[in-house]
């Protein structure tokens, strides 16, 4: 049997886009981007793809599977995954998956045993929007296998994956039983850039979607009913910065006048 | 009398004629096989303007004759219209040879007579010009030229051949007796030396049958030669000349991708990865190339010390075209090619050197056989693009951007209407005359936001009727062609096309000189046919008709660089300086390389975004030129140069005082016409747009 790898991307407003480009809807709490924001893959899902093809590109044979939570548009990071190199892509869509990072977690966990036969799930180490950082440490703890984070490499070896997990100054090498959840973070390098004849490939091949029911869960489980994290507010903090030019004639008399300012302000 | 007309001559004539013929044709067949299975190009259209262009190019030999290459503009010429001359006499040895009777010699009114001096005065200037070559390769040694034995081997069989065509005419007329002395005149001056000497009339005869043979010998020696030769552009250059591309030069083909996916077979590349994937006419550019090295001498990346020469690249195609060809040899022992290694394309030409080229087309500009080096190369890399995924890191990340948010400026903190804050534009509904095509460095890149809106403010002034199409403007796509991903290009034209058509877009204006050429030379490849001026020249037509008036004196030097996508490739040279022209008190300046030989800013062909990690930059090279004008301000016409001048000057110039200014032609005459800036330029956050690399 050659390697089942599972990698999860998430469809993400474009983090480069300009903060004025984004607006906070307190009232809803949520941030709404302007019609010129474009959806795109996270940067670090991008990279897990990227570390599931260089793991098939050294054993020569590997199936990678390509999950995605989000709405009718995230087809387009399956489909970018599958130009990538993927081979098949699952795009988990429904109104009832519209919870937090538990409820996601658990949608993916249950689409993964659903694929089922995998020995490896390879996640970003945070999605480029809320960079919470939760869901794939959810998805092992559901699945019930060990996680690695922060990966700077991972390799498979025999029944076993080995990370380069990045720390502060340097790496550790850790190895786990397969199967096993690991996330990659950007130490890993530049995701590869599809070939023209694979995009064609990917165009014409079938994202399966799958709804709550396909999963077994009810809207209860999933959607907003079942989250257990709560926003109580949205807002952007407001900054206010006053800039005073302290003048004089000479530098002495400046440094004086400014002396004094701060000491009025009770700053020395 | 010929020596061939009677025994044993013509023995020998027949077998020089008929050995030397099948070894040339059998050679001819064998290099023509890649030729005959090469994909087509278009070479039929326009048949008037191509025989024009032959008689200018080819019979007039017009490329040659540049100032800078004024020596060889004065030599190949004395050799070339010396071959035409001497054609004629060397079919007459043939037709002569096989029978007098059908010797010019016998036209009627002995016309042939009349032509005698003109031959025999190109003797000599062929002379001239082999004595010449010879000196510049000895003594000179011009660094754009390859030097090897090879030339030497042409010029000695070229005066071997002036020198036995006198001897054997000097020793006829000594035999003939005939008095036309006067006609022959350098042969008849030659013949009183050996009237002098008091020669017999049979050893006359036999130095005649010597060096007639010798002179027969070498000629189809000569023949033979050539195709294995660097020099083969002999034999080839008629045809590399008449069927050139008569695109402008900044064109790039289509391909067509649907097409080519549905016939794929396993291994079908979209872009040029094995030598026999050009089209002919590219093949035909490798063996015409005699590595004069002009392209070379006058290519920005060559003379910033990169990897690519666009005279090795052409080079390098021809070595890798030879591996593939077959030869005598291999064709008789039946194999394919000549010892069944073929170079790879990629790894000989090099990848460094593919990915160097700035689009320039100066290459080009300056070759003297119309060989479309720039084609070419966006070729290999339309294979490296989009069949392998292999670009430097700083041009994945460029096409990747443009992929995903549809402009090259990633981290701009721009919209694409920002600019538009304070200034009564309308958004294009087709009932203005023009679309002002903002482009995205127009809107999105912090230094091009305030040329946008002095233009839009002189066209505002000068009540010209346009629109713009704000958010909804897409990338035209230039950076992704000339990046080589013709199929992201190919989506945005289409983008580009269907939005304006839908708009009821005619006439488009534009500050770009990218998008200017990419919309007017190649949309019409996907049936999007618009009238597209570039601002220079819609403000110049508006200078000319009075509607703008310059007041505000300049009292500075201004020297115009000329964006290589406007001059060279578009033609559009006198607009701008017409319009600098108008500036109160301004004085213009000129640098040694302007209008069409202009020097590349370094920012073509997509390098605005792609990291320069190779030789000196570029820009500093331009910004040095300029500077050295002692001008006060460079002025442009093009987002990009403007933005590498702004990177030069301060590299170049520590003292803030002396820098130079780099200015867009639209805000000097923005600042002229005394439209004082209505609102502020449009705020930019902490970041500005900056290339993808960083």
């Amino acid at each position: 049997m050659p390697l089942h790898i599972i990698a999860c991307v998430k469809q993400v407003p474009d983090p480069e886009a300009p903060a004025s480009a984004f607006r906070v809807d307190e009232a809803a709490k949520k941030v709404v981007a302007a019609a010129g924001v474009t959806p795109v893959i996270s940067q670090f899902d991008a990279l897990a793809v990227e570390a599931a093809l260089r793991i098939k590109d050294a054993a020569g044979d590997a199936k990678i599977t390509v999950i995605s939570l989000g709405p009718e548009t995230a087809r387009d990071v399956v489909k970018h995954s599958l130009a990538m190199g993927a081979d098949e892509g699952v795009l988990l869509t429904d109104s009832a998956f519209d919870g937090d990072s538990y409820t996601t977690a658990l949608a993916l966990s249950k689409a993964i045993e659903k694929i089922g036969d995998y020995n490896l799930v390879l996640c970003g180490r945070q999605a480029t929007d809320w960079d919470a950082g939760v869901v794939g440490y959810g998805i092992a703890e559901m699945l019930g296998i060990p996680s690695v984070s922060l990966a700077k490499s991972v390799t498979v070896q025999g029944d076993k994956v080995v990370v380069e997990r990045v720390l502060m100054e340097g790496y550790d090498t850790i190895e786990a039983p397969l199967p096993a959840l690991v996330t990659v973070s950007n130490e890993l390098g530049e995701p590869r850039y599809p070939k023209l004849q694979q995009i064609m490939m990917a165009a014409r091949k079938q994202v399966t979607i799958w709804g709550a029911g396909d999963l077994g869960l009810d809207a209860s489980k999933v959607g907003a009913g079942a989250v257990r994290l709560n926003l109580e507010r949205l807002f952007q903090p407001v900054s206010e910065v006053e800039c005073e030019i302290v003048e004089g004639e000479t530098p002495d008399e400046i440094a004086t006048k400014l002396a004094q300012r701060l000491r009025e302000q009770k700053i020395i | 009398m010929a020596p061939s007309n009677e025994l044993p001559g013509n023995i020998f004539f027949y077998l020089i004629i008929v050995g030397f013929s099948a070894f040339f044709l059998l050679t001819i067949a064998a290099r023509l096989l890649p030729f005959l299975k090469a994909k087509g190009a278009p070479c039929l259209d326009q048949l008037p303007q191509r025989v024009g262009d032959f008689m200018l190019v080819m019979i007039g030999q017009s490329k040659f004759f540049r100032r800078k290459y004024w020596y060889s503009g004065i030599l190949h010429p004395l050799i070339f219209w010396g071959f035409l001359v001497l054609l004629i006499r060397s079919l007459n040895m043939l037709f002569s040879g096989v029978a007098d009777p059908l010797s010019l010699e016998h036209l009627p009114g002995g016309i042939f007579d009349f032509y005698k001096p003109v031959m025999d005065l190109f003797n000599v200037l062929v002379m001239v010009g082999i004595a010449m070559g010879a000196y510049e390769r000895f003594f000179v040694k011009p660094p754009r030229m390859t030097l090897n034995l090879d030339a030497w081997r042409i010029l000695g069989l070229i005066f071997f051949l002036m020198v036995t065509d006198i001897l054997a005419n000097s020793f006829e007329l000594n035999l003939e007796g005939e008095s036309k002395e006067a006609f022959s005149f350098v042969a008849y001056g030659v013949s009183n030396i050996w009237s002098g000497m008091n020669l017999s009339h049979d050893a006359t005869g036999m130095l005649h049958a010597t060096f007639w043979y010798a002179h027969l010998i070498i000629l189809f020696g000569f023949l033979c030669y050539l195709p294995y030769s660097k020099h083969s552009h002999v034999l080839t250059v008629a045809f590399n000349v008449f069927f050139r591309n008569r695109e402008r030069s900044g064109v790039l083909r289509p391909i067509n991708i649907e097409a080519m996916m549905e016939n794929a077979e396993e291994g079908a590349t979209f872009g040029v990865g094995k030598v026999t994937d050009f089209n002919w006419k590219a093949l035909l550019d490798f063996m015409t190339c005699t590595e004069c090295g002009r392209c070379q001498s006058n290519c920005p990346a060559y003379l910033t010390d990169k990897e690519l020469s666009p005279k090795e690249i052409e080079h390098h195609g021809r070595m890798t075209l030879l591996s593939t060809t077959p030869t005598i040899a291999s064709l008789m022992k039946g194999k394919p090619s000549p010892n069944g290694d073929h170079l790879n394309l990629v790894e000989t030409m090099g990848f460094e050197s593919i990915w160097d080229c700035v689009t320039c087309g100066s290459c080009m500009y300056w070759c003297p056989v119309c060989i479309e080096h720039v084609p070419e190369i966006i070729d290999v890399r339309r294979y490296l693009v989009m069949d392998e995924a292999r670009m430097p890191e700083t041009a994945q990340a460029t096409l990747m951007q443009i992929e995903q948010r549809g402009h090259p400026w990633r981290g701009t903190q721009f919209g694409r209407s920002d600019w538009m804050q304070g200034l009564d534009v309308p958004l294009f509904d087709g009932s203005q005359e023009y679309l002002l095509w903002v482009g995205c460095s127009g809107s999105l890149s912090e230094r091009n936001v305030p040329i946008t809106q002095a233009l839009a403010r002189l066209l505002l002034q000068a009540g010209v009727s346009f629109g713009v199409l704000g958010e909804e403007e897409p990338c035209c796509g230039d950076p992704a062609r000339r990046l080589g991903n013709e199929y992201l290009f190919q989506m945005q034209a289409q983008q580009a096309i269907e939005i304006m058509k839908s708009k009821g877009v005619k006439k488009i204006v534009t500050a770009c000189p990218h998008g200017y050429n990419t919309m007017r030379n190649e949309y019409p490849q996907f049936d999007g046919k618009f009238e597209v001026m570039h601002h220079t020249e819609l403000l110049d037509q508006l200078l000319r008709e009075g509607k703008l008036q310059p007041k505000v004196g300049l009292a500075e030097t201004i020297v115009y660089h000329d964006s290589c996508y406007l001059a060279r490739h578009n033609e559009i040279e006198s607009a701008p300086r017409r319009i600098l022209e108008s500036l109160p008190q301004a004085k213009i300046a000129e640098m040694e390389r302007s209008r069409k030989t202009t020097f590349c800013c370094g920012a073509g062909g997509g390098h605005m975004w792609v990291e320069e990690s190779r030789g000196r930059h570029i820009n500093h090279a331009r910004t040095e030129e300029a500077m050295a004008t002692g001008a006060q301000i460079v002025a442009t016409a093009c987002p990009f140069c403007i933005q590498m001048f702004e990177d030069g000057i301060p590299a170049l110039e520590p003292d803030e005082e002396k820098r130079m200014r780099a200015m867009d032609v639209a805000e000097l005459l923005d600042a002229a016409i005394g439209t004082a800036p209505t609102v502020k330029p449009a705020t930019a956050g902490e970041g500005e747009g900056v290339p993808a690399s960083t």
